[in-house]
Order: structure tokens, then C-alpha cells, then sequence
């Protein structure tokens, strides 16, 4: 027997949408634009939410905030499945892929999703995500997809992520074009490839215009750290953008040549470099990492 | 007018006291109070159970009726079906003096009456059982789809949406006009 749930005081309607859970509740914001605008309105809290690009659909992983139990939903051009206990599919008359996206992320309190995963699809599809998604919290580009195809990737979707996650070597070790990415104002950069190591130069380090970089491994050598760090305690009163270098090298970092001749302090069992302008930077050497945290 | 006693007959003879001052404190005998739906039929209500409804408990506190003036003024809810009602004060009776449980096995089965009981519960503001309404409303649809969804809860489409909009426009417009008209005849 039906009843009239849009005639509920407003109380109620909202408690009964607060008792259902986030796969009905999508279901619900599908029948009109007045049940989207409700649940927009109930603020539903969920945990970030996880995207992840393929050729045929786009996967959105939605998780409410205490239940670590997720739903999937796969989104085709015309339809979309629903995957919990058991598959479902739901249809809605002159909705393509890019309606049913703007949907689910005008429901989920905001327009950035919080992790976005390619993975090897179209290079015409790539701008199809790119505008699918204006913005996102984190980029990461499937290891499995080639070099050629993670390489044209991070040029056309880099704009969007405040983080990007570049899981394979992409750079012909001969023609090292590293300092171009290093260059880009990103908010954070992540390169790690174990099966290839990065080639990484001084004037990489210098150029760098990245907040937060991690490189795993580097062939960079010990040397290079020390003229990189003399080469910064001269620079006084000289902007250098980054606050975080994270790098692996591929041996166990010897920690007196890093230093070599440098003068420093211990603060919190580390070494700190410290410029007449006010800038430091603290150093951590751990087994082959290295951690250049600059602060001031 | 006739009268059930739904309070009195359902409740266990052998009761144990469960407010906790009335364990030290002598025995004071429950005091009982009278409510009418739109059926016009009274039951008969301990303070005990009525105190789940903030609107009746508040009624209780502001009149100070004694057991005889409360017999002669039964509470009146015109708005309330009776058998609406009926279940409301059993569910009250049901839960006198116990903490609520966070499932109720108790609430009524019938998916008909849930609307209307949701919109009683709401207006004699007895949240516990508000709050089992609403799961139950919610339960309704659960692994339902968009579609299924708009036929259980009856919602409008966007047309149907639009459609109401526009009507509703247009007899505020008809309103106005006509109290504009009402007004200038006035004048004159």
C-alpha cells in the first residue's frame, strides 16, 4: 500500500531519510528533482568517495561514515548497475553517462571526489573524464597502463588533482625530461615505479615547484643531495616553493657525505640546516629514504 | 460516548514499580487520564504511559485535573482516527515506565496505517515511537529501485512537479487579485 511520503512534516521526511541507507537513498534522489534537492539537503556524511575510470564505466565506491561496507555503482552510457547483495539496474529516460556522474557528485555533498583511478582507456575518453570530473582530491594512473598512455594522461588530467599518483617510469632515462613535471605547480607528487628507478638531477631539485614531491627509487647520489642542500643555505631570501622531498635511493643513504660539510644542528635526533633569512629545513636519513622538510 | 480501558487492562497486576524514586517512596496510586479520537471513543490512560507524549505530558503538568474532572474532559484529538489512536495508546501501554528498546517488534504491521500514524505520533510528540515509524517508513523501500521507490511513496514526477507549481501560482495570483478587488471595493 503506497503513502504519500513528500506529505510527511519535514522532521519526519528528513528522519526517514536519515534511517535508509545510501544505496536507497540514491535510488530515492533518482525519482524527481524534488527527492535529488532532499537528499542534497540531508547532508548525508560519507567517506570519501573512490572513482575509478574504465573503458566501458566509470565505478563509483560510496561508503557511509561508520560502515566500512561499500556500494558500487557502475555507470554505462545509459544505465547504471548497482552492485550490493545482488546486481541491479536502473535506467532513467535521457540520462547519458555525464548526467548520471553530475548526479551522483551533486548528491555527495560537493563537487570533488576524493580519489580518482585510470585506468588504460581511449585517449578520446580521457577528455570525456576530464570533463566528467573538474576537480578531484587524488590522481592516480593505473600501473598497468603503458608509458605512452600514462604520459598523455598526466598532461591532459594534471590540472584537475591536488594530488597525483604516477605509479611507473615514464621517462626515457636519455632524453630525461623529469624537470618539466618538477616545474608544474602541483599541491603534491608522488613518482614510484620499483622496477625502474628515476632519474633525478640537482638542477631537478632546484627547479622543483611542487609542495610535496616523493620520488621511489632515485639514482640520485649522495653528492647531489650535499650540493643540493649547500646550494639552498646560500640561497637566502630566495623563494623555493616545496615543504616536503621524499626520496628513495636505491642504496643505504650515507648520512656523512649528505652532510659533508655542512653546518647543522640536532633538533628531535635529526640534523636542521638553518639560513640567516629564517628558513630551515630538517632532515630525515632512514635506510635509503631521505626527507628534506623545510619549514619557514 | 463509550469508553475502553485499554491502561487499566493492560497492565500486569503484579507489576514491579519501575520509576526508581517510588522504590523508597510509599505507594501512591496511578492517577489516570482520558483521550478521544475522531471516533469519539475515550480510553482510558495511566500518567505513566501518557508521559511518552510530550504534548499530553505537558497538557497533564499545566491542568493539575483531579481523577474526576479528568474523567469529565477526556482529552480531544479530532484530528486522530480512532483506531489510529488505539494503537498509539497501546504502544504507550506497552512501554509504561520501561526504557525503549533500539528495535520494536511491537509496532503495528499494517503499511496503511503507517502514514497516518507517523503524522498522530508527530503531532502528540511521542519520539521514541516516532522514531520507529520512520525506520519502518524507511524499511519500505529498501532494495527497491527509482521506479519502485516513486510507487510506494506516491512521488510526483517532475512534470507532475511542475504542473502543482504552476496551479498553485495561479490561484495565489487568483487570491490576490481578489482580495486587491475586495480592498478597493472597501475603500470606495
Amino acid at each position: 500500500m503506497p503513502i504519500r511520503l513528500l506529505s510527511l512534516p519535514i522532521d519526519d521526511l528528513q528522519y526517514t531519510l536519515n534511517c535508509m541507507d545510501i544505496g536507497d537513498l540514491i535510488a530515492f534522489s533518482l525519482c524527481s528533482k524534488r527527492t535529488k534537492n532532499l537528499v542534497k539537503a540531508s547532508n548525508r556524511k560519507m567517506r570519501p568517495i573512490e572513482v575509478y575510470v574504465k573503458e566501458n564505466y566509470i565505478r563509483f565506491e560510496i561508503r557511509e561514515g561508520n560502515d566500512y561496507e561499500s556500494i558500487s555503482f557502475h555507470i554505462f552510457d545509459f544505465y547504471i548497475k548497482l552492485i550490493r547483495k545482488e546486481f541491479k539496474v536502473w535506467r532513467k529516460r535521457e540520462f547519458t553517462q555525464i548526467d548520471w556522474i553530475a548526479h551522483f557528485i551533486s548528491i555527495v555533498n560537493g563537487s570533488m571526489i576524493d580519489y580518482l583511478n585510470i585506468d588504460t582507456v581511449s585517449l578520446s575518453y580521457l577528455d570525456a573524464v576530464y570533463q566528467f570530473f573538474p576537480k578531484c582530491h587524488r590522481l592516480d594512473i593505473n600501473e598497468r597502463s603503458s608509458r605512452e598512455f600514462t604520459k598523455i594522461a598526466f598532461w591532459k588530467l594534471y590540472p584537475i588533482a591536488e594530488k597525483l599518483d604516477i605509479n611507473k617510469n615514464i621517462f626515457d632515462n636519455d632524453e630525461n625530461d623529469i624537470s618539466k613535471y618538477l616545474a608544474l605547480n602541483l599541491t603534491e607528487l608522488s613518482f614510484i615505479d620499483w622496477q625502474k628507478p628515476f632519474k633525478l638531477e640537482l638542477e631537478d631539485l632546484l627547479v622543483l615547484n611542487i609542495a610535496r614531491l616523493t620520488i621511489s627509487p632515485t639514482n640520485i647520489t649522495e653528492k647531489e643531495l650535499n650540493r643540493f642542500l649547500k646550494l639552498w643555505m646560500k640561497g637566502n631570501h630566495k623563494f623555493y616553493r616545496p615543504n616536503n622531498i621524499r626520496l628513495s635511493l636505491r642504496n643505504l643513504v650515507n648520512r656523512e657525505e649528505v652532510l659533508r660539510g655542512v653546518k647543522y644542528q640536532i633538533v628531535s635526533n635529526r640534523p636542521q640546516l638553518k639560513r640567516a633569512d629564517g628558513k630551515e629545513v630538517l632532515i630525515t636519513i632512514r635506510g635509503r629514504c631521505v626527507t628534506f622538510n623545510f619549514q619557514g | 460516548m463509550s469508553s475502553t480501558e485499554q491502561g487499566t487492562s493492560s497492565a500486569a497486576p503484579a507489576e514491579p514499580t519501575t520509576a526508581p524514586e517510588s522504590a523508597a517512596a510509599p505507594e501512591v496510586p496511578e492517577s489516570f487520564y482520558y483521550v478521544h479520537g475522531k471516533d469519539k471513543v475515550v480510553h482510558k490512560v495511566s500518567a505513566g504511559a501518557l508521559q511518552h507524549s510530550a504534548l499530553i505530558h505537558g497538557m497533564i503538568s499545566n491542568l493539575g485535573y483531579t481523577e474526576e474532572q479528568a474523567k469529565a474532559n477526556p482529552f480531544p484529538f479530532e484530528n486522530i482516527d480512532g483506531d489510529i489512536l488505539q494503537m498509539v495508546v497501546d504502544w504507550c501501554n506497552q512501554h509504561k515506565g520501561k526504557p525503549t528498546p533500539p528495535e520494536d517488534t511491537n509496532l503495528p504491521k499494517q503499511k496503511e496505517k503507517l502514514f497516518d500514524l507517523v503524522l498522530a505520533v508527530n503531532y502528540l510528540e511521542i519520539k521514541e515511537l516516532l522514531t520507529y515509524c520512520c525506520k519502518q517508513v524507511a524499511m519500505m523501500v529498501k532494495g527497491k529501485s527509482p521506479e519502485e521507490i516513486r510507487e510506494i511513496w506516491m512521488i510526483p514526477t517532475d512534470a507532475e512537479d511542475e504542473a502543482a507549481e504552476k496551479e498553485a501560482k495561479k490561484r495565489a495570483g487568483k487570491e490576490a487579485a481578489g482580495e486587491t478587488a475586495a480592498a478597493a471595493g472597501d475603500a470606495k
